[in-house]
């Protein structure tokens, strides 16, 4: 009887695998940006990549590139990636997570990334984690990787979620209870009807967000939902339903009641310092940032636009689309115009604002921002102060210009 | 394997890997040499200055050290700063697998961090499993680190193991 990872790991190894075993897994998908990509090409020094179509390389952390280091740093990407015939996204093609999700993560899939926010593709069902650039650099050279097969946090999310209510502030409720080390090692995997209702969207908030509680997983059921969305990408061959089996062991249960969950918020520097958005109503803000890859895509720019719409930011609003086509998709539906018209500036496909690179925040500044983490000096400055939360709560404190709970929005 | 050196620093709990090598420099500098001189900088702008004056320093912390971001960065700037061992009371996992992975030297310890202080003498026997504070007139027992990753460790990370061996046995 095994847990999701279990099941995965054991049809990809060719081993009848359970948690605490270590495993050798060929990797179906290896990536890196240009955070990572550059000291795994120094790793690899000169070796022959294994399978070249198995390797994709992204620019999205400093894109586009801000400066002549950078891009001459993105330009050996470029000729790695040419050289060698993998797959290469540009400046402003998005953000590394979203296009893997969108092109390339599927159910029982062994993924990972030169990213800690790779756990995102749980969300489709994949075992997909993040690790440093010598791990990328082998699996290019190799093709394989070394992996012990984590035990198990089922997470069950009960009931139905209020309005203005989303699976972030669900996953920040989880945070505050098991803290940012409670899933170290270990997977998360997410169940119960407030998961199956939940878009493969929201679910990749979720999934993307488990790092944060030190999670090497954070996986979800591959069902109908799966299906649907990688149906809507051309992909539907490469769906493979995937559920636990009945019995599996799990080293932990929480379960989360979906129907009494608030919007919240994560007060800085830890993402597990966790309260009610009601109880930081009123403090002031500099920066509003929708975006990231945790909460930067369509469905998350509809539901801040919805709150926008008609009114006008009374703070620095910076908005960064997860992907291209997430950009697309919102100028299809007007929902550039409503950004716009509340003032904001509306940046390329990318990371942007949340690491620092190509939008830096000022001295003592604060921001709140729709990213998954607020460390100290995160957004490019050390004296900078930053909150994350919801689109929801992030549109309706940019309109107020301070803090405000999304629940009640001004006409 | 031992390793005799003092303690360069005791850092806190959750200290994560954007405090250990800020963003803001890790997509313009290739040099891990030069990088190593923004290590810390946020929280510990004396940190570098202080490990080059040291022979073998070592690092003490509390639970989930490295958490965050995947940047290898983080223990290569260590690593290029002299830190010879990070003894933590827990790692986070993507640090922890960095850190074998560049023949970094890390030891979990439940015990220590809330014990050592700062500029003392430590000698960490791998072997052994033990810790042994001469100050203190006192040992601490962690968990002996698995052949394979003691391995990895003495042929100076993962890239030079593989090479060695040709890869993943089947």
């Amino acid at each position: 009887m095994k847990t999701i990872s279990e099941k995965i790991l054991s049809k990809r190894s060719g081993v009848d695998a359970e948690s605490g075993d270590i495993v050798a897994v060929p990797v179906d998908l290896v990536f890196a940006h240009d955070g990572t990509l550059p000291l795994a090409i120094q790793q690899l020094g000169g070796q022959k990549v294994k399978d070249p179509k198995k390797v994709v390389a992204f620019c999205d952390h400093a894109s586009p590139s801000p400066s002549e280091k950078v891009s001459n740093v993105q330009a050996l990407m470029r000729q790695f990636a040419r050289h060698h015939g993998m797959d290469f996204y540009e400046n402003g093609d998005g953000i590394c997570h979203q296009i893997v999700l969108e092109r390339h993560a599927s159910p029982y899939k062994v993924i990972v990334g030169g990213d800690s926010h790779t756990c995102t593709h749980g969300a489709l069902g994949a075992f997909a984690t993040g690790m440093g650039s010598t791990d990328v650099a082998a699996i290019m050279a190799y093709g394989k990787t070394w992996l012990k097969v984590p035990e198990t946090v089922s997470v069950e999310v009960s009931g139905k979620m209020p309005e203005y209510v989303h699976s972030k502030d669900v996953f920040l409720e989880l945070l505050s209870q098991i803290t940012a080390d409670g899933a170290t090692y270990k997977a998360l995997e997410f169940c119960g009807e407030g998961v199956e209702a939940m878009s493969v969207e929201s679910r990749a908030t979720l999934s993307n967000m488990s790092i944060e509680a030190g999670a090497k997983v954070g996986v979800c059921a591959a069902d109908e939902k799966v299906k649907a969305y990688l149906t809507r990408y051309g992909r539907s061959n490469e769906f493979k339903a995937l559920y636990p089996d009945e019995g599996a062991v799990y080293t932990k249960k929480v379960r989360i009641r979906a129907e009494t969950v608030v919007p919240m918020i994560a007060k800085p520097h830890k993402v597990d310092s966790v309260v009610p958005v009601t109880e930081l109503e009123g403090e002031e803000l500099d920066q509003v940032c929708i975006g990231s890859c945790t909460n930067g895509r369509i469905e998350d720019l509809r539901v801040a636009a919805r709150i926008l719409n008609g009114h006008r930011s009374k703070v620095r609003l910076v908005v960064f689309p997860a992907s291209r086509g997430v950009l697309l998709e919102a100028l299809k539906e007007g929902i550039l115009e409503t950004f716009l018209k509340a003032g904001a500036a509306v940046g390329p496909p990318g990371c942007g604002f949340c690491i620092g690179r190509t939008v830096a925040l000022g001295d003592n500044e604060v921001a709140l921002s729709t990213q998954n983490r607020n460390f100290k000096g995160r957004m490019g400055n050390d004296s900078s102060f930053i909150y994350l939360s919801s689109p929801s709560t992030a549109a309706a404190s940019a309109i107020e210009g301070r803090i405000t709970d999304p629940r009640n929005p001004k006409e | 394997m031992n390793i005799k050196g003092k303690v360069v620093r005791v850092f806190p709990g959750d200290t994560n890997t954007d405090e250990i090598i800020s963003g803001k420099y890790k997509y313009d500098e290739l040099d891990l040499n030069k990088l190593a001189k923004h290590t810390f900088e946020s929280v510990d702008s004396h940190f570098y200055e202080d490990c080059h004056d040291l022979k073998n320093p070592i690092l003490i912390a509390g639970a989930n050290f490295g958490c965050g971001s995947s940047r290898e960065q983080a223990p290569q700037v260590l690593k290029a700063c002299g830190i010879s061992c990070i003894i933590a009371e827990s790692f986070a996992r993507i640090f922890y697998r960095n850190g074998f992975n560049i023949g970094l030297p890390l030891v979990e310890c439940e015990d220590i961090s809330k014990d050592v202080t700062q500029g003392e003498w430590l000698e960490v026997d791998f072997d052994a499993g033990m810790i042994r504070s001469e100050h203190r007139n006192k040992e601490y027992r962690f968990k002996p680190i698995p052949q394979f990753m003691q391995e990895l460790l003495e042929r100076g990370g993962l890239m030079p193991y593989l090479d060695a061996c040709g890869g993943y046995t089947d």
